[in-house]
């Protein structure tokens, strides 16, 4: 019941936001609504038993039996951290935008509406309420982009909307290949989610079929990761988005395409071609490597954050393709929940990273690093915090990102160690565009120009504020988190062959 | 007396606590914070010093413990041995000082809780690696006091120099780190999947599991020389030294404390505490004891020629751990000893060195920031206490004898040289390479650091400034911590050095309740070391050979430089070649960040940004180009013209039919 609950609550609020005449009416609708659903998924986080994997919450009605579609949603530890983040990032985004001016009814109207599709693409549990959903979420993102976005918002706009429309395609035409095939198997037509991907492996399927299965999900994902090169949406898209929109688009947006691997991919890959473990593995290192040097180029803040959010992601590939590959079961299972953490712990370190670059435009008008400098001076608060967003994006041990990465790197250490080799090269060069961009923009002698700017509001230091308390909270004691995850990768990991799947 | 170990945990958790009251209530309370930050950092003292007396005095055994963190074999834990004691007690004592005398040194800068805030943290963060029983607990303290150096470089970020050091010195750290943190998943990778380890990987697990050959050797020596990678980002060995002197543009008590005390020691206690892996591994210490010998000699150089106050001692600093690294390399030949005769001079090298950098930042408290030597002089008379401490603190870097430096270093030389006569019998002439580097680092190291002194204390003053400093109060804040640590630096030597020696030697000797006594022997053998192979006499003139260089050091600065007799500008233009390229830094500055950084890493990510905008992007942009051209081409067959639609169907039709005919169909 607590799924449907917060989805409807989050539902009810948009409409409800919708019709609102004023801000202040819109405002406390929006943060209401979001802050009883986060504390409803509070609820399910310490309820939440792994032992019963994807019964957690479990809510199955008929929709439409004749055709096989039902109401089937559940949680087990990818999609229960996946659910608490949402709901978290999306309310703290309420905060954020407390002050939002430019049709606030609408604003917020739209933000509960993406928080209520995101939560539904990670509790659904049938593949036709799944599509649904996840199409949904393109919507609220088009309309912030092109009602709230920058100069170049139309193009964007639809350059997002097309460029990861074509993966839902792709990856819809596969579900209906797994749909076919079952029924045509068993005679039972279901878009059922768990039975469609354990049938996956014994449904006999030319070979042709399987791969065609498998690459469409898997390049539906990419491009939602973004893994390169399927990224260049990306830094446009942020770009021109608003601060709220790039916050969500960053901060739980991408983690779809991480939920799908762990979700569909990892259950599916038994039975797939093993070239795709290579691929998967491949596509996480580049990332990994090309997010940093891109960054080093770009003279806007937001574009440096936006780069850098594609090389994190890539460890979440590096891990998956790790906790794959053969070898001793402790490091494969450390891999795939440290991947898992990725996903948690970058959409908060994201969150404050485009949050600062918010803070930075609203009140100095600019975004352009060049431009700025000394901001120090008159933003001491906004500029401790910032500060520390930036160092747990470098994976600074002691907050979120280290416990994921660290996992990531030396689960995947013992099956893929050049990978791993060369994955440390970014360290280096991701500290160098961080710590470039703080120089410049944060410190040294203010520059005059900007004129007389002002400390960052109270409820933009407080949605980072908090942020940053559960960055430190995660990274000095991730275990209640980790734990979740692990239970799940175990299991993950059961289905896979004894000792993974040799390369 | 009470059992002071189970409290260990305190010791890092109180100053961090005086971090969090700093943040939050600094502004408002004494001393701007200062109470928060000394209070705390004093109690990690007490429990300190008690652990101290517990094992020392009391002889009880040592202690560890260790709590679950987020995955089975990754643990929070704390281990309580002499190596580990002896450090905090070090670091919690020399950083009380400094803490006492950044009270009076920051004065009313407006962010004075903010420094001790962060002062506190970073002393927190030190204590809590030392006391770090497994490497990824070590690596997270290990980064948090780089944070903290990165922070406190730039405490006065609004000069550009202060940004770009503390960038700079996090930059050169970080290549370090990424390399470490890749030994750490490579040692974590053999232990995941060694079998039947089911307990906490720890630093005892990992020199239990080395004799039983969990790790091949070759991956040991690639682990050592990973983690030799991060010991010379974080204590600043070549050839990843350059920036420390640029670090100076910290306040100096930072200085004092972060680059000269504590942190820098930190990569020299990290090879210390896994001194056992170094030991196992072929051909590691040996390459320890080269980047060791070579920093130490290379910086002396350096330090000759510089003329800023903060950075001569910045270059003697890197050399001096030079001397630490070295002796911890020619440790091969010595065993377990090695870490007490290492750790013996990074403890009076704390205390030496904390009392120049203090004096120094007493000299720039009277000056008004002027940190060239050639702009001070004549500061005998004027400062009287300083210039007293400061002499005993110049006289023990440069290892005069009686004083603490004397015996720490005499003890390294005399172990290289015994390393070089043990190892050449099998090695060649080579292994005594180590030893001719330090023993000419002891010369240039007395001649560079009374060349600072005679400059600045002596003679006439050079200008307004100089002639019209005065020192602090007597008794304030300032000269207090001088004082102590002058007698520190004095006596430290005569009272502890033997006792000194054993007691360390013990941390891997002893039987604890969490490892057996590792057999060095054993060790040394599994690397190909020369350890225990036979015993070497020294020969007297050898012995004396450090001292005689000292005075010779000593004089010859004297010489040229006591009330500026002679003037070196007459003997050795600006142009000489040789002066020239010490005074460069030996181009290693210009090859970094005109070479790597500027020339390479700036094309090549220009050329990254266009290939991303205009072939990966082109190519997407490519595809709604020619999806909007093709449906322009045939949106031209849409004519509308009702003539030409029955053409067409005329003709599929006429095409329909022929095939069918054609086909039979």
């Amino acid at each position: 019941m607590y799924i449907s609950a917060i989805l409807s609550i989050l539902l009810i609020g948009s409409i409800i936001a919708f019709l609102t005449r004023t801000r202040e009416q819109a405002r406390i609708v929006a943060v209401t609504a979001s802050w009883i659903a986060l504390g409803l998924a509070t609820i399910m986080f310490l309820n939440y038993d792994p032992s019963k994997g994807l019964n957690n919450f479990k809510e199955f009605y008929n929709w439409i039996p004749s055709i096989g579609i039902s109401y089937h949603v559940g949680v087990d530890g990818i999609g229960l951290p996946m659910v608490l983040l949402t709901v978290l990032v999306s309310a703290l985004c309420a905060i954020y935008a407390w002050g939002e001016k430019h049709r606030p009814n609408e604003f917020f109207g739209i933000l509960l509406l993406m928080n209520f599709a995101l939560t539904g693409v990670f509790v659904s549990l049938d593949f036709f309420l799944f599509f649904i959903f996840w199409e949904l979420v393109l919507i609220p993102m088009f309309f912030f982009i092109g009602i709230w976005g920058g100069p170049r918002k139309d193009y964007s706009a639809i350059k997002f909307i097309i460029y990861t429309h074509v993966g839902s395609v792709i990856m819809l035409l596969g579900i209906f290949a797994m749909y076919h095939f079952h029924g045509k198997a068993t005679g039972i037509y279901t878009f059922d989610m768990v039975t469609l991907l354990s049938a996956y492996s014994t449904i006999p399927l030319q070979g042709i079929w399987k791969d065609f299965i498998f690459a469409s999900l898997l390049f539906s994902f990419l491009i939602k990761m973004p893994a390169v090169p399927f990224h260049t949406w990306l830094p446009d898209a942020h770009v021109e988005a608003p601060t709220i929109g790039s916050i969500l688009l960053a901060g739980v947006l991408l983690k779809m395409g991480g939920y799908g691997l762990f979700r569909f991919l990892i259950p599916m890959i038994p039975n797939a071609h093993h070239f795709f473990v290579y691929a998967i593995a491949i596509f996480g290192l580049v990332s990994i490597l090309y997010s940093p040097l891109a960054a080093l180029a770009q003279p806007d803040l937001k574009k440096l954050v936006a780069f850098s959010s594609i090389g994190h992601m890539g460890f979440i590939s590096l891990g998956v393709a790790a906790s794959i590959a053969a070898g001793h079961e402790i490091p494969r299972i450390f891999a795939q929940s440290g991947a898992m953490f990725q996903l948690f712990s970058h959409g908060i370190i994201t969150s404050v990273l485009f949050g600062s670059c918010g803070v930075i435009e609203h009140h100095t008008g600019t975004r352009i690093i060049q431009d700025l400098g000394g901001l120090a001076k008159k933003m001491p608060k906004f500029t401790f915090l910032m500060v520390a967003g930036f160092f747990a994006s470098m994976g600074l041990p002691g907050m979120s990102g280290f416990v994921a990465e660290f996992s990531v790197l030396a689960g995947s250490y013992p099956q893929l160690p050049y990978f791993v080799i060369i994955a440390i090269i970014s360290i280096p060069l991701t500290a160098a565009y961080h710590l470039w961009a703080l120089q410049r923009a944060m410190f040294g002698p203010y520059n005059e120009y900007l004129g007389d700017i002002t400390e960052a509001t109270w409820y933009e230091l407080t949605a980072l504020l908090i942020w940053i308390l559960l960055i430190l909270a995660l990274g000095i004691y991730p275990t209640p988190l980790f734990n979740i995850m692990r239970s799940t990768a175990g299991s993950l990991t059961s289905i896979l062959p004894i000792g993974g799947i040799q390369l | 007396m009470i059992d002071f170990r189970p409290f260990a945990y305190l010791i890092p958790i109180l100053p961090i606590l005086g971090f969090l009251l700093c943040l939050l209530f600094g502004k408002y309370s004494w001393r701007r914070g200062g109470m928060f930050a000394n209070l705390t950092i004093f109690g990690s003292l007490i429990i300190s010093l008690g652990i101290l007396y517990n094992v020392y005095f009391q002889g009880m055994s040592f202690y560890e413990k260790s709590w679950n963190w987020f995955y089975p074999g990754i643990v929070f834990g704390i281990v309580v041995d002499p190596l580990s004691i002896v450090m905090v007690c070090m670091v919690s004592f020399v950083g009380l000082l400094i803490h006492i005398f950044a009270i009076g040194y920051m004065g009313e800068d407006p962010d004075k809780f903010l420094y001790f805030g962060e002062t506190a943290l970073f002393t927190g963060a030190m204590l809590g690696l030392v006391l770090s029983n497994n490497f990824i607990q070590l690596f997270l303290f290990w980064e948090l006091v780089g944070l903290c150096s990165y922070l406190l470089i730039g405490f006065w970020w609004y000069k550009p120099e202060a940004a770009a050091a503390a960038k700079k010195a996090w930059m050169f750290c970080v290549v370090g780190d990424s390399l470490f943190l890749l030994g750490i998943v490579i040692v974590y990778n053999y232990m995941f999947s060694a079998p039947g380890i089911t307990e906490p990987i720890t630093f005892s697990q990992i020199f239990s599991s080395l004799e039983t050959g969990v790790i091949p050797p070759p991956m040991l020596t690639l682990v050592s020389l990973l983690t030799l990678a991060g010991v010379c980002g974080k204590s600043a060995q070549f050839p990843l030294h350059g920036w420390i002197p640029d670090a100076m543009e910290g306040p100096t008590t930072v200085s004092a404390l972060i680059h000269a005390a504590t942190m820098v020691t930190a990569g020299i206690y990290l090879v210390a505490r896994t001194f056992p892996i170094f030991m196992a591994a072929p051909n590691a210490l040996w390459v320890v004891a080269i980047v060791g010998g070579f920093t130490a000699l290379l910086t002396a150089t350096m330090g000759l020629v510089v003329n800023d106050l903060k950075r001569v001692l910045a270059y003697s600093t890197i050399s001096q751990l030079g001397y630490m690294l070295c002796m911890l390399g020619v440790g091969a030949a010595i065993g377990a000893y090695a870490v007490g005769y290492s750790i013996f001079h990074l403890i009076s090298h704390a205390f030496f060195k904390a009392l120049l950098f203090l004096g120094a930042g007493c000299i720039l408290h009277g000056l008004w920031n002027i940190r060239s030597i050639k702009e001070m002089g004549g500061l005998r008379d004027k400062m009287r206490i300083t210039s007293i401490t400061m002499l005993i603190g110049a006289l023990t870097l440069a290892g005069f004898p009686l004083t603490s430096g004397f015996y720490s270093k005499d003890k390294i030389i005399e172990s290289a040289y015994e390393y070089g006569e043990i190892a050449s019998k099998t090695g060649g002439l080579v292994h005594y390479l180590p030893w001719i580097f330090l023993i000419f680092g002891v010369f240039l190291t007395a001649t560079y650091t009374f060349r600072m002194y005679f400059l600045a204390f002596t003679g006439k003053p050079k200008t307004y400034l100089a002639e019209h400093a005065h020192e602090p109060k007597p008794i304030s804040s300032m000269i207090m911590p001088l004082i102590i640590l002058a007698a520190c630096s004095l006596i430290f030597g005569i009272l502890t050095q033997t006792k000194f020696y054993d007691f360390l030697s013990t941390t891997f000797t002893t039987t604890t309740a969490y490892m057996s006594a590792l057999n060095f022997e054993h060790l040394a053998k599994m690397g190909g070391n020369p350890y225990g192979l036979e015993h070497v006499e020294t020969p007297l003139y050898i012995e004396l050979l450090p001292t005689v260089f000292v005075f010779l050091g000593i004089g010859i600065a004297g010489y040229i430089y006591f009330n500026n007799r002679v003037d070196v500008g007459k003997y050795i233009k600006k142009g000489n070649p040789i002066y020239k390229i010490v005074w460069n830094k030996y181009h290693l500055d210009y090859v970094y960040r005109n070479l790597v950084a500027e020339k390479f890493i700036i094309t090549l990510v220009i050329l990254w940004d266009v290939f991303d905008l205009y072939v990966i992007d082109g190519v997407v942009n490519g595809i709604s180009w020619l999806t909007v051209k093709s449906g322009t081409v045939i949106r031209r067959v849409q004519t509308g013209v009702v003539q030409n639609y029955a053409t067409v169907i005329l003709l599929g039709i006429v095409l329909l039919l022929t095939v069918i005919w054609y086909f039979g169909v």
